[in-house]
């Protein structure tokens, strides 16, 4: 029995590409769920999406350029990313039109730019390998990349943290402190674009928002405190992530969608059994009495 | 009206415009530290365009607004909250986060700081809800929550758009009783009323709105004597007139 665990779980773990994998995905499970519960809570989850799009004409002309070179591809969608993010920005702000609409408009020509450009430059195999990414080819570098990447993004998150709370709770309050809303605002969009850009390496542009915000939206069935959400959010990630690793180790299967599959999964069983919001307490709701502890 | 008295709050010529089309102007005035300033006028009449313009949010077309008081001392009210009642955070976080601009964002709280936050959520009458969510308090309690975050903020220049709007009377007499604590101690504070009542009860000074105008006068003036000057206020509330 012991053996067959170890067969398992450890035993794929003697391979460097299966430890580097495992590294990554750690270190992307650290810093992407508190960003996207930020997201969710803001009500911003559909964002994460629109922006891995925005980064992909970045990576494909980094591609273009440097060949395939991760720090090159990599510069490249933070600077796209921000880009958009910027776009969308002023286009919203001039306009008055709502930033969720001229969002929709750049990530669409994003996407299309993207695509264009690696075509241009590469084969088909580049381009899915872009889009969907590959984790068992993770080198040296790349977790160099990866882990920095995580590292700033936690860091910068745990500054900016009760700005944040506060920039999500109550933004009148924050302005009313003379603190530029703005730019709290602006540094959290940034996070969510370095992060992007961490991840699309290992799951792919199109894959790295599954590990920001499935965890999230799965933590929410599960938690009621902000403090909760970020801490379960987490451990599901780095549950998803060695569990898609494994199953796409012994099945042969593509890693990255492996890992949000498996997230996925466990976002519809939370929303069938969790602790809150889900189809089980509807199901079993009770008036508490009077005068019974609160709920936590 | 300057130079009477001690205050950090002046107004000198002030014109406010919102959308390019002038609101108020001419606005001179200052505000007495230590007083209960009552904000009136009919709907439309400028206050809280004039409250907005106090706080900075709206920039003077003309003039300026002067205020000595720290913008960590200074609290605003507004009448459409901004609060997203679904965020995760309890009554006490709330409460808590009132410290935050004096305290910084990077230096955790002590016992201190709960205990000051226990002691402010007492006197709210709100310390049995402190591990409540925000988004199951009812109107008045989320008030009380709101002014208790004022309070943590040791706010020296408070401003309230209608506070007592939508809210039980247990809970405006305890409001009202903390607004003149806060006075006492030197807070210079500006609500916003439409009832003549509350403004009886709560006000040392009246500013009336009326047409793009503000005139400075007293709650005793609006309620009984000069009935001139009382009927242009109580018009300007939107009241019939006295002895019309």
């Amino acid at each position: 029995m012991i053996e067959l665990l170890h067969e398992w779980l450890i035993a794929p773990f003697d391979y460097g590409f299966m430890r580097r994998a495992a590294v990554a995905s750690l270190a992307l499970s650290l810093a992407a769920p508190p960003i996207g519960v930020f997201l969710m809570l803001r009500g911003m989850s559909l964002i994460g999406d629109a922006m891995a799009h925005a980064i992909l004409p970045g990576v494909a002309l980094g591609f273009l350029l440097a060949g395939f070179s991760l720090p090159a591809m990599s510069l490249g969608g933070v600077l796209s990313g921000l880009l958009v993010a910027m776009l969308a920005g002023s286009v919203s702000q001039m306009t008055g039109h709502r930033e969720d609409s001229a969002m929709a408009s750049f990530f669409l020509i994003s996407l299309a730019a993207g695509v264009m450009l690696v075509s241009l430059g590469g084969s088909s195999v580049d381009l899915t390998h872009v889009l969907f990414g590959s984790i068992l080819a993770v080198n040296t570098t790349a977790l160099l990349l990866i882990a920095a990447i995580s590292s700033v993004i936690v860091i910068t998150l745990a500054l900016i943290f009760r700005a944040l709370v506060v920039e999500c709770l109550d933004p009148l309050f924050l302005r009313g402190q003379g603190m530029h809303a703005g730019l709290v605002h602006g540094v959290f969009l940034g996070l969510v674009v370095l992060n992007l850009t961490a991840g699309f390496q290992t799951l792919g542009t199109l894959m790295a928002v599954g590990l920001m915000m499935l965890p999230a939206t799965t933590a929410r069935f599960w938690s009621k405190r902000l403090e909760g959400l970020i801490g379960i959010a987490i451990v599901l990630a780095i549950l998803a992530s060695a569990g898609g690793l494994l199953l796409s180790y012994h099945l042969s299967i593509p890693s990255g969608p492996a890992i949000i599959l498996l997230a996925g999964v466990g976002y519809m069983l939370s929303a069938l059994f969790g602790r809150h919001h889900s189809l089980l307490v509807r199901l079993g709701r009770k008036a508490a009495p009077l005068g019974a502890p609160e709920p936590h | 009206m300057t130079g009477r008295y001690a205050s950090r709050l002046e107004l000198q010529n002030l014109q406010l415009a919102r959308a390019n089309r002038t609101v108020l102007e001419h606005v001179t005035g200052s505000f007495r530290d230590g007083a209960i300033t009552a904000l009136v006028g009919a709907n439309g009449a400028g206050k809280s365009t004039l409250v907005q313009g106090i706080m900075g949010m709206l920039r003077p077309v003309a003039g300026k607004v002067v205020c000595s008081v720290p913008k960590e001392r200074r609290a605003w009210l507004p009448q459409q909250l901004a609060l997203d009642l679904t965020f995760p955070m309890s009554v006490e976080e709330l409460v808590m986060t009132g410290s935050w601009p004096s305290h910084g964002s990077f230096t955790g709280y002590c016992a201190r700081h709960y205990r000051h936050g226990r002691d402010v959520m007492a006197r709210l009458g709100i310390s049995q809800l402190a591990h409540r969510p925000l988004g199951e308090l009812s109107g008045g309690q989320r008030q009380r929550a709101l002014i208790a975050r004022t309070l943590m903020q040791e706010a020296e220049l408070l401003l309230l758009d209608e506070p007592f709007a939508n809210v039980d009377s247990e809970t405006v007499d305890v409001l009202m009783r903390v607004l003149r604590d806060m006075a006492i101690k030197g807070a210079t504070i500006i609500v916003v009323l439409h009832d003549m009542e509350q403004l009886a009860q709560l006000a040392d000074e009246v500013v009336v709105l009326r047409q793009g105008h503000a005139h400075w006068t007293t709650p005793q003036t609006i309620l009984h004597s000069q009935p001139e000057v009382a009927n242009n206020a109580r018009l300007a509330l939107g009241l019939p007139g006295v002895g019309a």
